[in-house]
């Protein structure tokens, strides 16, 4: 199948899915780092980032530590007070919203930077994203990007900063531009020794049902969900023992009382699998 | 810290604590302790900081040395990664000798609330090389202290910080706590309780320039 059929095949399948599981919108974007095959499907329309933004926080924070701004061994007093984007008020996350509770127990003493990175990721903690944002900095953090030459994700604000959101001070990105940052993971930007880090914890990912959930079993994804009211995504890098790995990003937009919206972004991961399968696994047609 | 009922007679010993004058250390230290200088508070007043300090070995040291029945100094030197990289990471460490007198106080607490009183990480001494408030805040006196939990009740609430509030303001009128709230100068996720600018001269030493 050649490139152009890959890319109508794709774009036919993702136009279905959208009216069928009645998403309000759907974008995707991908690269195959075995064809350098580069797909977008509204890749330029922003989205609110939710928990997808904790990548950009980890990118920050091994450039911080590559930098030798810190330490991935030091440890951060744990502290449940933040301040808001908008005016500086102080707000509090919510362990009842939080996918790593026990970290809450640890509030008062001290975490280890790399635990708390670990938390970011594969329980999504909040309470450790803001931690750790606080501590390199919103205005660092947007350097780094920069410095990345990742376009197409904002950083603008830790998580669960209501009087932020009520504002419109919001992290967004686009399905390109996280396809862009976790290019920038794999690419050279960070030492080796970080980029092997940092893919480790992506690996570790507890939250599974999207863009896995549409794989073999037997591949293996390093990646990042996020979901809020209206918003359903999942970024990563999928891995196959017979082929270079791919880059997707897929971010979906529902009403908020919308069911199956999980399953329809691993809908989506199926329907790249099974496009890229044709132009990709080279090794099974040999 | 530890039930009284765990303590044995050879842990109420008195450790002898080492007490030094900070003007005599080497460079590297004096820069980021900055002993015996004027230093500005948030208010505008000068305050002289500490100058002379109790030198501690190790961590293990810090943990055997019990400055009351119920507080090691451990427990009131706990510090994160924002403290200055040379005091973090490297022994000796100094903190100021006034530190007993806190202590003291809130063993006095301690017994009010009759329940095992938990400063927070950077609750306790920090140096003037900190990140959080420096050289302007009270806790770079070694007489601030910030609890964050009592007994099972962690301190996140106007209640709470309140009902301990009375409590430890009660126990003298040389002590300050920060009212429950969210604007300067208050609090909402811990009680901040400090005595003042109190330095204290060890007995050994000298104030002569």
């Amino acid at each position: 199948m050649s490139r152009e059929d890959v890319s109508g095949t794709l774009n036919e399948e993702l136009e279905r899915l959208a009216a069928e599981r009645k998403a309000r919108a759907i974008a995707v974007a991908v690269h195959d780092l075995e064809t350098d095959l580069r797909f977008s499907f509204q890749g330029d329309r922003w989205f609110h980032a939710a928990s997808t933004i904790k990548v950009a926080v980890l990118l920050a924070l091994f450039r911080a530590a590559d930098e030798g701004r810190l330490q991935l061994n030091d440890s951060l007093h744990v502290r449940n007070r933040f301040f808001s984007a908008a005016g500086g008020t102080v707000f509090h996350v919510s362990p009842d919203r939080d996918a790593t509770p026990e970290l809450y127990q640890s509030v008062g003493r001290t975490a280890k930077i790399s635990a708390l990175a670990h938390a970011m990721i594969s329980g999504s903690s909040n309470l450790a994203t803001n931690l750790l944002l606080e501590f390199v900095g919103v205005e660092y953090a947007g350097t780094v990007l920069r410095e990345a030459q990742v376009h197409g994700v904002e950083l603008r604000r830790g998580v669960e900063d209501h009087a932020a959101h009520e504002q419109g001070i919001n992290n967004e990105a686009t399905a390109d531009g996280l396809v862009c940052l976790l290019s920038a993971i794999r690419g050279d930007f960070l030492t080796n020794e970080s980029k092997q880090k940092v893919i480790q914890i992506l690996l570790e990912q507890r939250f599974n049902s999207m863009i896995p959930a549409g794989l073999p079993p037997h591949a293996i994804v390093a990646h990042k969900t996020g979901e809020i009211s209206t918003a359903c995504h999942d970024i990563g890098i999928v891995y196959l023992p017979e082929r270079e790995p791919y880059i997707a990003a897929i971010l979906t937009e529902f009403d908020s009382v919308q069911e199956g919206r999980r399953e329809t972004v691993a809908a989506i991961s199926g329907a790249i699998y099974a496009s890229l399968q044709g132009t990709g696994l080279k090794s099974n047609e040999t | 810290m530890r039930p009284s009922k765990e303590r044995d007679s050879n842990q109420m010993r008195p450790k002898i604590l080492r007490a030094i004058d900070g003007m005599h250390l080497p460079n590297e230290y004096r820069v980021l302790l900055r002993p015996g200088e004027i230093e500005t508070d948030m208010k505008g007043n000068f305050h002289r900081l500490p100058r002379f300090f109790y030198e501690i070995a190790s961590w293990q040291e810090a943990h055997e040395i019990r400055l009351a029945p119920h507080f090691t100094l451990a427990e009131l030197m706990l510090v994160d990664c924002r403290e200055a990289q040379l005091l973090l990471s490297q022994f000796p460490h100094y903190v100021p000798c006034a530190i007993v007198l806190l202590a003291r106080l809130l063993d006095d607490f301690r017994r009010e609330v009759d329940a095992p009183v938990f400063i927070s990480a950077n609750g306790g001494y920090r140096s003037p090389a900190h990140q959080i408030g420096g050289a302007k805040s009270i806790h770079a006196w070694g007489t601030a202290a910030n609890i964050y939990r009592v007994g099972d009740t962690f301190l996140s609430d106007a209640k709470s910080i309140e009902k301990y509030r009375a409590i430890m303001a009660s126990l003298g009128p040389a002590v300050f706590v920060r009212s429950f709230g969210r604007e300067q100068g208050q609090t909402d996720d811990h009680l901040h309780i400090d005595l003042g600018f109190v330095t204290l001269t060890p007995r050994e030493c000298s104030d002569a320039i």
